[in-house]
């Protein structure tokens, strides 16, 4: 679900980078035009892409975490066989178990990794909004004629490989690195900072990956926004920074938690950036599950974590969907 | 200052005339640009304390830009404001006494009808059960009881008009700027509204300035009124004179019907001094004009105009004996609008010449119809001779 939101999200965005869009709402009217079998067919295609790109591949995991390990290939059991028929499939059923789930409950390895995934996402979200509320305020208050200037550029790092950007950033934050060298350059410091392999490394290059999906919808409500409201503010007697808190911060409050859900919840199961920043002690859930596929080769044990992983963020999504729905609700 | 602002009683509140009276508000030439176009253009304006002051003009001549520099929210890019000899530039827009009601409501989506009203009220730091009891008597005067837990977006434009005014008003500010504050009210509500805004000014002894493209509206609240073309203000009268005693024939032709006939002077009459003759078909008498006191005559064969109204405009079918100002014509069109019928009549030197008659009767059988010849016909002291 969250899919397809993100992308008439981030259509949306894109669109409210021109200055005037009046003919938003009637592009939607025409999509009721057809009549009702065009309409079904319409609805078909988000389910069906849905449950081919979604359902089938959970089922499957979910499946995979209900099996256990076995030096075979693929490397668990029971396994369906098709020739068995209906017997195979009973067979199947039968040698499933939560055994692999019990273990995720016994091992504190486990639980610890998702709870430091769950804070590193969140201290990201919050780093992410401080640092993107001003970006995308200055960016609503810009000129109008520069203002899909200023979003390119946001959108510009999307450009090159996530991957190069963050091996960039080992660059900068290794003992050598750029970072070090510009500081004890300007004497700030003597000796260099240990930044790369810790947790701080990978804040910045959780902040860092993410924030355009914080400044975006930001940019897009505060964009949004009536100069005259401020106006009427001031006019009944309120200071301009009081009126920033006033009218602008509770007017652009859907875009901070559209920015929030963006950054939080890709963030929790967020796998290359602690693996190429951060330390030996980084937990995060995505570092786990990578070890216990690829070095462990335990299917199951990945796969329970994985459906644990999104029970977890499905309370994140299910609000955001439910935040998103009352927004439209609303007309905007 | 003296005197009760009773317009109606004929009670004479008219600070204007009084040379010793300081105004509250002062435009010293000003001109506002917005980069090389002027939307104020050298103007000159004093507003009274306790005036209901209404600005007309067509659209885009510059009425909300001149509220907009009242309340702050653009500066003028030469000559000044005062407000009370004190330099009203140099103070910001939220520590000015001035609330305005902005043209587009600017209501708070976040805020229900109550919050927004009382928004202004909490900005003072008032009591909490003043701003209460503030809030309920402002909601009552607009009307809004049912809906004062909503939010603007399920109010309809009328109602968010009002939501706008209440606000506006809930402060009770020295000055008070409406723009276009009744517009999407219905005709009852409307009527009722301007006549709580003008009890409230006059009990309160606030001034407001209001923005109305009504020219009734403007005519009943006002205690005087400026016509505006193109950032300039053309004239600035009372109702009554800028009705009767236009000084151009645009003021003329804005408020109001009215019927223009050029000519050249030809000199005085020779029965009566305080009237002049204007000469206007080679084939046709001069038209008389009375002018007002003290009399100045203007140069001989110079080309002036005389503006009539309508209703000043009698029609008959016969030769009239008691007047001299005649034209003869055909009646081309007759429009009914209930109380009044206007009668459209082409002169037989093709101007179009329209006169106003009360329907004193049930229109069974009109006495003139289409096509009749006829004679309209005014009197000397009727009409007014205007320069532009
Ligand atoms: N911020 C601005 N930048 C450029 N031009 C402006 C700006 N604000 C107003 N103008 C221009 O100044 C002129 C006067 O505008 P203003 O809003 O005062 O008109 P108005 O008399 O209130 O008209 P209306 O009756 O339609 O409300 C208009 O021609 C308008 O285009
Ligand atoms: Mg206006």
């Amino acid at each position: 679900m969250s899919n397809l939101t993100n992308l008439t999200e981030v259509t949306d965005l894109l669109t409210a980078g021109e200055p005037e869009t009046p003919q938003r709402p009637k592009r939607r009217s025409r999509m009721v035009l057809p009549k009702n079998f065009g309409r079904c067919a319409l609805i078909l295609v988000p389910y069906v892409w849905l449950l081919v790109l979604f359902l089938i591949p959970f089922i499957i995991v979910v499946k995979i975490s209900l099996s256990d390990t076995a030096i075979a290939m693929p490397p668990y059991t029971p396994t369906f066989d098709w020739a068995g028929g209906w017997a195979s499939f009973k067979e199947m059923v039968g040698g499933w178990d939560f055994e692999n789930f019990t273990w995720l409950m016994e091992d504190d390895l486990y639980w610890k990794s998702y709870l430091s995934s769950l804070e590193i996402a969140f201290v990201s979200s919050l780093l992410a909004l401080l640092i993107g509320y001003p970006i995308a305020y200055s960016m609503a208050r810009a000129p109008a004629e520069w203002r899909p200037t200023l979003l390119m550029l946001i959108i510009l790092p999307f450009w090159t490989s996530f991957l190069i950007r963050v091996y960039a950033w080992i660059g900068i934050l290794k003992k050598e690195g750029l970072l070090n060298m510009l500081l004890m350059h300007l004497g700030i410091i003597d000796d260099p900072l240990t930044i790369l392999n810790t947790d701080l490394a990978v804040y910045i290059g959780i902040v860092y990956s993410y924030l355009p999906f914080m400044v975006l919808p930001l940019y897009s409500s505060l964009e949004k926004m009536d100069d005259s409201l401020l106006e009427a503010a001031t006019d009944l007697g309120c200071s301009p920074f009081k009126a920033f808190w006033l009218i602008t911060v509770p007017l652009s409050l859907p875009g901070v938690i559209a920015g929030c859900f963006l950054v939080f919840i890709p963030a929790v199961g967020e796998f290359v950036i602690p693996d190429l920043l951060g330390g030996s002690n980084t937990l995060m859930i995505g570092k786990t599950l990578w070890v216990e596929f690829f070095a462990n080769r335990d299917w199951p044990v990945a796969s329970a974590v994985a459906v644990i992983l999104l029970i977890l963020l499905v309370v994140p999504i299910v609000l955001f969907q439910r935040q998103q729905e009352k927004q439209q609700e609303k007309g905007a | 200052m003296n005197g009760s602002p009773n317009f109606g009683s004929g009670c004479s509140f008219a600070p204007w005339a009084d040379p010793h009276e300081k105004p509250l508000i002062r435009f010293d030439a000003v001109t506002k640009k917005f980069d090389d176009f002027v939307a104020i253009d050298n103007l000159n304006l004093k507003i009274y304390e306790r005036e209901f002051f209404a600005l007309l003009g067509p659209s885009g001549c510059g009425k909300t830009t001149l509220m907009r520099m009242l309340a702050g929210f653009e500066q003028p890019t030469t000559g000044s404001i005062m407000m009370n000899q004190e330099h009203l530039t140099d103070i910001p827009p939220h520590r000015r006494p001035v609330n305005m009601m902005f043209q587009s409501y600017a209501l708070f989506p976040h805020m229900t009808v109550e919050q927004n009203i009382a928004f202004g009220l909490k900005q003072e730091r008032r009591p909490k059960a003043e701003i209460k009891e503030r809030v309920e008597e402002m909601i009552a005067l607009v009307q809004l009881q049912p809906f004062a837990k909503r939010k603007p977006h399920q109010l309809s434009g009328g109602q968010r008009q009002r939501v706008a005014l209440a606000r506006s008003l809930a402060k009770k500010p020295r000055l008070l700027l409406l723009d276009e504050p009744l517009g999407a009210l219905d005709r009852k509500l409307r009527e009722q509204t301007q006549f709580e805004l003008m009890t409230i000014q006059e009990k309160l002894g606030l001034t407001f300035v209001i923005v109305t493209h009504d020219q009734e509206e403007a005519m009943t609240v006002a205690s005087r009124i400026a016509l505006m073309e193109q950032g300039k203000v053309v004239q600035v009268a009372t109702p009554r004179e800028i009705y009767e005693t236009p000084n151009c024939r645009y003021v003329a032709d804005f408020l109001g019907d009215v019927n223009i006939v050029g000519g050249h002077i030809l000199g005085p009459d020779d029965k009566e001094e305080d009237i002049v003759q204007l000469a206007w078909h080679e084939d046709y008498a001069p038209l008389r004009v009375r002018l007002p006191q003290p009399v100045t005559f203007p140069a001989k064969g110079k080309e002036m105009w005389i503006a009539v109204r309508p209703e000043k405009v009698r029609i008959t079918k016969d030769y009239p004996t008691d007047t001299h100002n005649i034209l003869k014509g055909k009646v081309l069109d007759i429009a009914y609008t209930g109380n009044i019928s206007t009668y459209h009549v082409r002169t037989e030197d093709g101007q179009i010449i329209k006169s106003q008659e009360a329907n004193l009767e049930h229109l069974h059988r009109r006495a003139i119809t289409w096509d009749d010849e006829v004679y309209v016909h005014w009197r000397a002291g009727g009409c007014v001779l205007l320069e532009r």
